[in-house]
């Protein structure tokens, strides 16, 4: 076992500091408060991941046969911390790289490759993921959107909600209803979010405009050909992309660099002298870096080519204690941070906060620990 | 030991849950972060309400409970300070009244506004001054926590002072919170429990899972204890059971904020559920009087010195 970076895996990082600091404007960190669907990081995105591609670092991490450098999930790991610890100047396109991306590889149809992998690759695509709907959070399979196969197009009807990025994407990863098999009854359907029919409304949030929306579907027809898959073959295709994502986003780097930028504050105030003060900044500084080790584990895994299990829902988990506890810091010893003090602790706060529920609430993650990881007896239905 | 509301504190919870009907729900059009209402804030005034704690059959357990009450409305009401500091410095101050410890001035300061009074707390003993626009910084427009805040830019050479023990206002400024913060917690409590037992998934009310149950039980038990350790700190007077009331209901704050935001999903992020009016409000309350760190000290000198 070793705890420290190769050369090369520094170099890369400071490759990738090195281009963020030149690329990025000197008001960014006021900047990166819109929240990363926000209009104004959107369209900043579309700018800065162009540059990204010039410079090798939108998709390293890709196979050479698609266009990348073939470096391995420590370089994509490393790539997703600069990224999200700088604000994630991104925007939605991370997903585009992470999974998005290769998903389209290895289950689009040829059309479908041809038509949406190059507007990734040029950074110019935003996508937004239409999974949860009013009645189907934690129980997805409950999902009721549907896609009717009418004379060669589906037509589908139905509500998602919470949808990240929908205000501005240009294509949505649709999962709809097919059949009433809870799970082998879904379909996925790559709906472009200009179709007649679509209806997006932003949801006003705590964290930040243009991040949360519902999106609503009326008689929305598209070719049979946008179909992802086969019919039937959504929960299998999500299982693969989320195994691609399975950690998300790697929220233990922003966590630490915020309770570092805190304690910056308070030594700089004087008040950084109180123990109690000192040993509860030590507590989230334990908790992050428990996040970070768990995590690794499960990258490590996926380094040796080892199928990803329930562990990756433990290093989650831990993650999101590790972002309650300096949520709760800041608040506790720097309220003026999120008050106009500190947009670098606002935009954590804003980030933070949704840590255990988006992408799968925590407690879910705990079902799962439970019977996967414990192995305990499940409760009788 | 006598646990029971008087008939004198019944009617008065009874009145002011009549004077505030009208702002027990919200205007569904507003989304603001910080929800005021000039009108509430009239009508108490003239009620009364506030000045409860001078009168003899009602005191500073009243005050507590009047606190309590108001601050389970998802309208910010500056009550607190008015109704159970003010009495002690001086009963004619003009309100919102904005309670700051010397030295540490730098934050957030709640109902801050012009022609508020500033009460400056500490070693150079209890000082006060009517606030102008000049010393007063706006906060960032979208601030999260639910009351109206403003920064001070500064301290005027000249304040009047009160005397008045410092430490004496410091033990009514913890009650205050403390009973702020019992009002909160019970608010959030409520809100959360109503809407895990009518959300369903996976075919059952949320509100069946016993992971949940359990957290939520727990969560009434230190929301309980929190209104107990209140209104008996504000019935001792004594310092120590201060201490501990708003040390109680930091901890509290910070645990049921997470709970609760956890138990409403993706519903706890939006500004259309009034959750985040009590929680942002709680969480403001952790940083006051310097957090759980220095109630713990205030408690463990004044209980074994
Ligand atoms: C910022 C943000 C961005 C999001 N982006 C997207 C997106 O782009 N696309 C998309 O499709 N979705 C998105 N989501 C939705 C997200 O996946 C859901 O919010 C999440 O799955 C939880 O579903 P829910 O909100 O319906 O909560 P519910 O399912 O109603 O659950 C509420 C709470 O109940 C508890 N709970 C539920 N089931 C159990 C159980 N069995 N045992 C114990 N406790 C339980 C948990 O505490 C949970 O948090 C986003 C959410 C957020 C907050």
């Amino acid at each position: 076992m070793q705890f420290e970076w190769t050369p090369e895996q520094d170099a890369f990082r400071h490759k990738i500091r090195d281009f963020l600091h030149t690329n990025l404007p000197d008001d960014w960190e006021k900047f990166s408060e819109h929240g990363p669907a926000s209009p104004a990081l959107t369209a900043f995105a579309r700018e800065f991941c162009v540059k990204l591609a010039e410079a090798g670092i939108l998709f390293p991490h890709w196979p050479v046969e698609m266009g990348g450098e073939g470096l391995g999930p420590w370089e994509q790991q490393i790539l997703a911390e600069e990224m999200w610890i700088a604000g994630e100047p991104r925007g939605g396109q991370y997903m585009n790289v992470n999974w998005i991306g290769p998903t389209l590889q290895k289950y689009g149809t040829e059309e479908q490759k041809a038509r949406y992998l190059e507007p990734i690759t040029r950074g110019q695509s935003l996508w937004c993921q239409g999974f949860s709907e009013p009645d189907a959070g934690s129980d997805l399979a409950a999902l009721r959107t549907r896609a009717d196969l009418r004379n060669g197009n589906y037509v589908i009807n139905g509500q998602k909600i919470w949808t990240s990025y929908a205000g501005l994407a240009d294509t949505c990863f649709l999962l709809t209803r097919t059949s009433d098999d809870r799970k082998k009854g879904i379909t996925i359907i790559l709906v472009p979010m200009d179709t007649p029919g679509i209806t997006v409304r932003q949801i006003p949030s705590l964290i930040g405009e243009g991040d949360i929306h519902e999106v609503f579907f009326d008689d929305v027809t598209v070719p049979e050909t946008a179909r992802f898959g086969d019919e039937g073959q959504a929960w299998e295709i999500v299982a693969y992309s989320l195994r691609n994502e399975r950690l998300g986003i790697p929220r233990f780097t922003l966590a630490r660099a915020a309770l570092d930028r805190a304690v910056a504050m308070l030594q700089g105030e004087g008040r950084f002298s109180r123990e109690y003060v000192r040993i509860e900044a030590a507590r989230c500084a334990a908790l992050c870096e428990a996040a970070g080790t768990a995590n690794y584990a499960v990258v490590q895994k996926r380094v040796d080519g080892l199928a990803i299990g329930a562990e990756s829902s433990s290093a989650r988990y831990a993650t999101v204690m590790a972002e309650r506890a300096v949520c709760e810091f800041v608040i506790e010893f720097l309220p003026q941070a999120l008050a106009g003090a500190s947009p670098y602790l606002k935009m954590h706060h804003q980030r933070g906060i949704v840590a255990g529920v988006a992408a799968g609430s925590a407690e879910i993650q705990l079902n799962i620990i439970a019977s996967d990881v414990l192995e305990l007896p499940r409760e009788p239905r | 030991m006598q646990l029971a509301l008087s008939e004198d504190q019944t009617q008065v919870l009874d009145f002011i849950d009549s004077l505030a009907r009208p702002y027990a729900s919200l205007p569904m059009h507003d989304v603001s972060l910080a929800l005021e209402s000039a009108d509430l804030d009239a009508a108490l005034v003239e009620s009364g309400f506030l000045d409860v704690l001078a009168v003899e059959e009602l005191g500073p357990v009243t005050a507590a409970l009047v606190v309590e009450k108001l601050a389970r409305l998802p309208f910010a009401v500056e009550a607190a300070a008015s109704a159970m500091v003010r009495p002690l410095i001086d009963p004619d101050l003009p309100r919102p009244l904005c309670l700051v410890e010397e030295g540490r001035t730098g934050g957030p300061v709640r109902f801050l506004r012009p022609g508020a009074s500033v009460v400056v707390v500490g070693l150079s003993g209890v000082r006060s001054f009517t606030v102008d626009a000049g010393m007063i910084a706006a906060a960032q427009e979208d601030t999260l926590y639910a009351y109206p805040v403003a920064f001070l830019t500064g301290l005027p050479d000249a304040m009047t002072v009160h005397d008045v023990d410092a430490g004496e206002v410091l033990r009514a400024w913890r009650v205050a919170v403390a009973a702020e913060a019992a009002g909160l917690l019970g608010a959030a409590l409520a809100a959360t429990v109503t809407y895990v037992s009518d959300r369903k998934q996976f075919g059952r009310p949320l509100a069946t899972f016993q992971g949940m149950r359990h957290r939520l039980a727990e969560d009434q038990v230190i929301t309980n204890s929190v209104y107990w350790l209140v209104l008996r700190a504000a019935g001792t007077g004594d310092s120590g059971d201060a201490a501990l009331a708003l040390l109680h209901a930091q901890e509290a704050a910070k645990r049921v904020c997470y709970d609760y935001h956890q138990f409403l999903g993706g519903m706890g992020m939006t500004l259309e559920h009034p959750l985040h009016l009590w929680t942002y409000r709680l969480k403001l309350l952790t940083a006051e009087l310097g957090g759980r760190g220095e109630q713990g000290l205030a408690a463990a000198e004044a209980l074994w010195g």
